[in-house]
């Protein structure tokens, strides 16, 4: 994929680019706002990391500007302001995520593949699929084949999130946000408990499709769901 | 948090005052009193004194060249008692050895000079008279007693005029400081209500200062002066959080590219102390969220989301979550008794304020301990409880533990940002409650009120000051 980084500091920069290099894709390159919206305008883009504070104009502007023009590309904005005010403000201006500094760059990576897919539309029943392995909205069951579990209401929401983004990286970070909604960062590891949990309940029906990425976050795999 | 109910001391506070000044007044106006009497007292004495004076003279003054004789005198006293002239004077004659030559009243003879006698008045009540007493050339006496309805009804007045003047000036300085204290409360009203304001956290608040006058104005303007400086030191540190956060953001995330670089194309032989920086940087990383979200909460600028909040469902939700990781670490987590309680407050702060206690729990107790979560409606709004059965705290450390950066002393072994309990104290604080560490005997427990939204908030900063 393609990515447009607009950051003007060249120590993050290189960073980003080396980093998102390091995952196959290809950056462009962009030290001002006004640069990345000639850039937008010649080229299209998969996304795009736009840092918030630029020394012409403020990542927010760059956002509304390029909608107004009715680019609908996907936008990752990274600030240094954390908060979650700044977040929400981020969002609201049409950021479809926002990533405080100082980040992990497999996060970055993950983040910006799945808003880059967002673009295509899955199909959101109320049965959810992946395979053979179906999930019931209405009793919280999970079903493989012949066998079923019930899961809790944090591992049904898990699992539903994995299966929706099947054979996509998915960090613990995105999950605290869409599954849990939280703004904070957690000390212990819930996620990890929450999902070696889930992770059993699969193992009783014979089917274990999620596999860990190390230090990164979790896939569910499609193809072990056969 | 503790609310104090601050009207109930005042009244009696005035009352004291109010009975101590017109203690005091009432004092003052008896002293003035008397010393006005004994004036009053001293003058008449001496209009007497000096009538007498005139009179033994007028007695004695030489009549056709000749001195005053005893026969002369004698003659004097009988044409006065003859005359039966109203007067309030009497005169004796003794002669030589005591025996009453003239006059009619029945005393002793008095040394010359003044003095007070005792006589028998119109045969009936004794009476107290001035008495001066001259003696002649021959060696006899002259006495003229003066009897002064004015000086006796004078000395008659003097125990009921005392009393009268004290019970008036006792009243008048009651009613004086009553007066006062309601006056001066009155203008300190709208003082208090304004610092009230400003202790619930609204700098913006100023003593309004058009109606006050002499030393409450003085001192209003210099309590707003004191609110402006405070506001500024206010601003000022926030302005410096928020530029913190992106002054060092920037260079964390430089230092973080850098290591992980160095992990992936470094030396294998170093990757391990990359790895121990990489850790390390990201738990500086969690200490400086934490700082900054503990600050957004503290100054109110968390953009909260408040609306009706079912605890119910919220706190099974922390307790699914939290079970599988308390389980992890060889603690069991039950749910108690939950009531239905709605509170008005921020999801995510409330979430926040569970899992960071109950990650107390998970971090700071050895495995197979076990703590009970339990959601309770009492008059007061709804009353949260973790309860276990670890090791719990020492009692010095209880009130300590909610400080930021402050640990139990025999937690020192488990790292965390050391802010976990000032957050947790920093959201009840926001949602109007009260968080209270308490011994378990065995263990630790941590009750979180919250007041329900169907009942009263509790008023401290907005109640009317009762004058």
């Amino acid at each position: 994929m393609r990515f447009l980084i607009v950051e003007d500091d060249p120590v993050i920069a290189e960073h980003i680019v080396a980093g998102l290099g390091l995952h196959g894709h290809e950056t462009t390159l962009a030290q001002t706002g006004s640069e990345a919206i000639l850039v937008l305008d010649r080229r299209p883009h998969d996304a795009v990391v736009l840092d918030r504070l630029l020394p012409d104009i403020n990542g927010l502007s760059v956002i509304d500007h390029v909608r107004r023009q009715g680019n609908t590309v996907p936008v990752l904005m990274l600030s240094a302001l954390g908060s979650v005010k700044d977040r929400i403000e981020g969002l609201e201006v049409g950021a479809d995520d926002y990533l405080a500094k100082p980040f992990d760059m497999d996060e970055l990576a993950a983040r910006l593949s799945a808003i880059a897919r967002r673009n295509a539309p899955r199909p959101e029943g109320s049965q959810l699929e992946v395979g053979r392995l179906q999930l019931d909205p209405s009793s919280h069951r999970a079903r493989y084949r012949d066998a079923s579990a019930a899961l809790n209401r944090k591992q049904y929401s898990l699992l539903a999130h994995l299966m929706r983004n099947a054979d996509r990286l998915v960090t613990r970070s995105m999950l605290l946000e869409s599954v849990w909604a939280y703004s904070f960062s957690p000390t212990t590891n819930i996620v990890e408990s929450n999902m070696s949990r889930l992770r059993t309940a699969l193992l009783g029906l014979g089917c274990d499709p999620i596999e860990t990425q190390r230090g990164a976050g979790y896939t569910l795999r499609s193809d072990r769901c056969a | 948090m503790r609310l104090i109910p601050r009207t109930l001391s005042r009244s009696p506070r005035v009352g004291r005052l109010a009975i101590q000044f017109g203690m005091a007044f009432a004092i003052a106006m008896l002293a003035v009193g008397m010393i006005g009497f004994s004036a009053a007292d001293a003058w008449v004495s001496s209009r007497i004194d000096a009538s007498l004076r005139y009179h033994t003279a007028k007695y004695l003054a030489p009549a056709d060249g000749r001195g005053a004789d005893d026969a002369v005198v004698a003659a004097k006293i009988l044409d006065w008692q003859r005359r039966k002239v109203l007067s309030e004077r009497t005169y004796v004659l003794f002669s030589r050895d005591g025996t009453r030559i003239a006059g009619r009243l029945d005393i002793a003879p008095p040394h010359p000079g003044f003095s007070d006698v005792r006589f028998l008045g119109g045969g009936r009540s004794y009476q107290l008279g001035r008495a001066l007493a001259t003696r002649l050339p021959s060696g006899s006496l002259l006495v003229i007693v003066q009897h002064s309805e004015a000086a006796a009804s004078l000395h008659a007045l003097l125990p009921g005029v005392v009393l009268a003047i004290s019970l008036v000036a006792l009243v008048m300085g009651v009613s004086a400081t009553f007066l006062f204290a309601r006056l001066t409360a009155s203008r300190l009203a709208e003082t208090q209500g304004a610092a009230d304001a400003i202790a619930a956290g609204d700098l913006s608040r100023r003593i309004p200062t058009e109606r006050l006058d002499g030393m409450f104005a003085v001192q209003a303007e210099s309590l707003n002066r004191m609110i402006d400086r405070m506001e500024e030191l206010v601003r000022a540190q926030r302005l410096f959080s928020s530029n913190l956060a992106h002054d060092l953001r920037t260079p964390l995330t430089r230092l973080r590219g850098t290591l992980a670089r160095g992990a992936a194309d470094g030396d294998p032989a170093l990757s391990g102390t990359f790895e121990r920086a990489e850790r390390e940087c990201a738990s500086i990383i969690a200490i400086f969220d934490a700082l900054l979200r503990l600050a957004e909460i503290e100054t109110g600028r968390h953009p909260s989301a408040m609306g009706t909040l079912s605890l119910r469902p919220l706190i099974e939700d922390v307790a699914d979550t939290m079970d599988p990781v308390i389980a992890d670490r060889g603690g069991t987590l039950e749910v108690g008794r939950l009531d239905d309680v709605a509170i008005t407050g921020d999801s995510d702060l409330i979430n926040q304020l569970l899992i960071n206690l109950l990650e107390n729990v998970a971090t700071h107790t050895p495995a197979g301990t076990r703590a009970r979560l339990s959601l309770e409606r009492d008059a007061g709004g709804a009353v949260i409880t973790i309860r276990d059965d670890g090791p719990g705290l020492a009692a010095a450390d209880l009130a300590r533990v909610t400080r930021p950066f402050e640990r139990g002393t025999t937690a020192s072994a488990t790292r965390g940002s050391g802010l976990g309990l000032a957050i947790a104290q920093a959201i009840v604080r926001f949602h109007h409650g009260r968080i209270d560490l308490a011994d378990a005997a065995p263990g630790l427990e941590v009750r979180v009120r919250i007041p329900a939204n169907d009942s009263p908030r509790p008023r401290a900063a907005a109640d009317p000051v009762a004058a």
